[in-house]
């Protein structure tokens, strides 16, 4: 097959608009995860199933309300209290011990998977379009709940920007970034902004699932695909920075979608594993250096 | 020189009883039993494997499946297609770990911390993602079944489809994979691996290589890992792409932290634990996953050093007094 002509100029932008849609679904997600280690130096293994927790909590919070935003919501609000418990309950008597956060969400890993299967049920389940608009550009027809949820992750990163750097809980959360001990001894409950911190990371990741579960299959192993191409952009974008995390999801998604036309996922998945593994050996700690 | 010969220490006195008892009870036991732990000494091979990278070299790998797919092909592949021996089966599968060891090493041992644990992950996932989708090669999610080819001493040949050769035939691999390691462990290069464990930028300023050094037990560990594998792949005559399951990675950490890292013998206890707890918890309970989630999450809370370790802190602690 020879990719010529206007069909195939459609399809690279329709999987183009893809690749950028997913990138700020997936930069939510990999954002949470930068900043809980940024913050903690907590590798959360679990984070993606706290994104599948976003997704198949949207499931039931549509099935309950009728009203596929308001399970949006009501996942994204779960999750963060969730995590609040998982900071306070699992991981803070490891807290400063990097590889003992890996195993301890492991283990917190292992429960959410297993009891999601038990209550969930292990077949996918594909959910019905909360938005179906097509929208016309450029001659392609494209599917507009994309297009909203492109908007929505956008404002959610532009508030997170905001808080971080426009509040005064950003302030106390930079400052206990910087020098957790100084933080402390100016009068900041640092105990308090761990848990903050954690839960906002938490709701993140679930907030990217509950976005993303119109779009994919919901399922009790769906983390583990995301969670590749979530560390890959971690590591290429520096491990703990904000601006790298962003913008390497916005290099490495749309790259990866556009591959799509070419090679099979698969493939394409390990050409970015191939980008990530250039960039280590050209730049050991990612293309910016961590924001602290 | 009569002090430089081995003393009989306690637990060397333990490992002997423990070898002899297997011996004898080979041929007596239930075919169950046999069969768990056969299971238990080739994942103990694994869990050892682990030990020398996460307890000894301080590289908290979650990717160590890997090798255990690539020993598994190591020896199907070859055997399957190309109609060789055993030996050299297993030959090929051990050369295939220490080359990717060597390369995916060479990528990530450098970058130390959160950093190794995430690009571990990331090789695993990748890898796992190949094996099921070239299935031409792999099988993929049904996987390959192969004929093994007797195991032959001299004029001697084995079958292997003698569950109490395929036993005895473990039991030696366990055993001389713990003798190596041990040696290994307490050789110079062993000490260097500790003193860089214990103090990475000290052990550099003193003047050694420390990243050749951690690549060495990433290379030793993807070898011991791989047999592993290997024997896996021999024993249930069959490889898919599950040998690569990211959840086998996870198995190393949990028998190590759960059994107690940086001793060798704590990682066989805690598969001596937990692979009884999977095989009869499992029949009745398909989500016992939940069982050891909650077994990491607690037993760190009550120590980070696994039962190995709060035993002998307690025997320290009674000798000092």
């Amino acid at each position: 097959m020879v990719p010529l002509g206007a069909e195939f100029t459609s399809r690279f932008l329709f999987v183009l608009i893809n690749g950028f849609v997913w990138a700020l679904i997936v930069a939510l997600v990999a954002l949470g995860l930068s900043f809980i280690f940024g913050l903690m130096d907590i590798v959360n293994i679990a984070h993606g199933d706290l994104y599948m927790l976003g997704a198949v909590l949207t499931w039931y919070g549509l099935a309950a309300t009728g009203n596929f935003w308001l399970g949006v919501i009501l996942a994204t609000a779960v999750v963060g209290v969730l995590g609040i418990g998982l900071e306070r309950g699992a991981l803070r008597p490891v807290e400063g011990m990097p590889a003992y956060t890996v195993v301890v969400t492991i283990g917190i890993s292992y429960i959410l998977q297993q009891v999601v299967l038990a209550v969930f049920g292990g077949s996918p389940q594909k959910m019905s379009d909360p938005f179906p608009m097509v929208i016309e550009f450029l001659g392609v027809r494209y599917p507009g709940y994309r297009i909203l949820v492109a908007g929505v992750s956008g404002i959610a990163l532009l508030a997170l920007w905001f808080l971080l750097f426009k509040t005064s809980v950003g302030l106390w959360i930079r400052a206990t970034m910087q020098d957790r001990e100084m933080a402390n001894a100016m009068g900041i409950s640092v105990n308090n902004i761990y848990a903050m911190t954690f839960a906002l990371g938490a709701a993140l990741a679930a907030l990217g699932g509950a976005l993303a579960s119109p779009i994919v299959q919901v399922f009790y192993l769906m983390s583990y695909d995301l969670l590749v191409l979530v560390f890959i952009i971690v590591i290429v974008g520096g491990l703990g920075s904000l601006k790298g995390t962003m913008v390497a999801a916005l290099i490495i998604c749309p790259l990866e979608s556009v591959m799509t036309l070419f090679v099979t996922p698969t493939e394409a998945r390990v050409i970015s594993f191939l980008v990530m593994a250039a960039v280590l050996l050209v730049r050991p700690q990612g293309l910016f250096k961590a924001w602290r | 020189m009569a002090k430089y010969r081995l003393k009989p220490t306690l637990s060397g006195c333990m490992l002997a009883t423990a070898v002899v008892i297997l011996v004898a009870v080979g041929p007596l036991l239930p075919a169950s039993l046999r069969s768990l732990l056969i299971d238990i000494m080739i994942f103990s091979i694994y869990a050892m494997a682990f030990d020398i990278l996460f307890g000894y070299s301080n590289q908290f790998s979650y990717g160590q499946a890997t090798f255990f797919g690539l020993g598994a092909y190591g020896i199907l592949l070859p055997v399957l297609h190309a109609g060789v021996n055993l030996w050299t089966g297993i030959l090929i599968a051990l050369v295939l770990c220490v080359i990717f060891g060597l390369g995916l090493g060479f990528l990530s041992v450098r970058l130390g911390g959160a950093y190794f644990v995430i690009i571990t992950i990331i090789f695993n996932m990748v890898f796992y993602l190949l094996a099921l989708s070239w299935t031409w090669l792999t099988g993929g999610d049904d996987g390959l079944t192969f004929t093994v080819p007797p195991a032959t001493i001299g004029p001697l040949s084995f079958s292997l489809y003698n569950p109490v050769v395929n036993y005895y035939f473990a039991l030696v691999f366990f055993v001389a994979s713990y003798v190596v390691l041990r040696r290994f462990v307490a050789s110079p290069i062993g000490k260097i691996l500790i003193a860089i464990r214990e103090n990475e930028e000290r052990a550099s300023l003193v003047g050694y290589n420390v990243f050749r050094y951690k690549l060495l037990a990433f290379v030793i560990s993807a070898l011991f890992t791989g047999l592993a594998g290997a024997l896996y792949a021999i024993r249930t005559r069959y490889a898919s792409a599950d040998y690569f399951s990211i959840i086998l990675s996870g198995e190393a950490i949990v028998w190590a932290i759960i059994g107690g890292s940086g001793t060798l013998i704590g990682p066989i206890i805690g598969v001596a634990i937990i692979n009884p707890i999977i095989y009869y918890v499992g029949v009745f309970w398909r989500h016992y996953l939940i069982i050891i989630g909650l077994l990491l999450i607690l037993v760190l809370r009550f120590s980070t050093k696994g039962i190995v370790g709060v035993v002998k802190s307690r025997l320290a602690g009674r000798r000092a007094r």
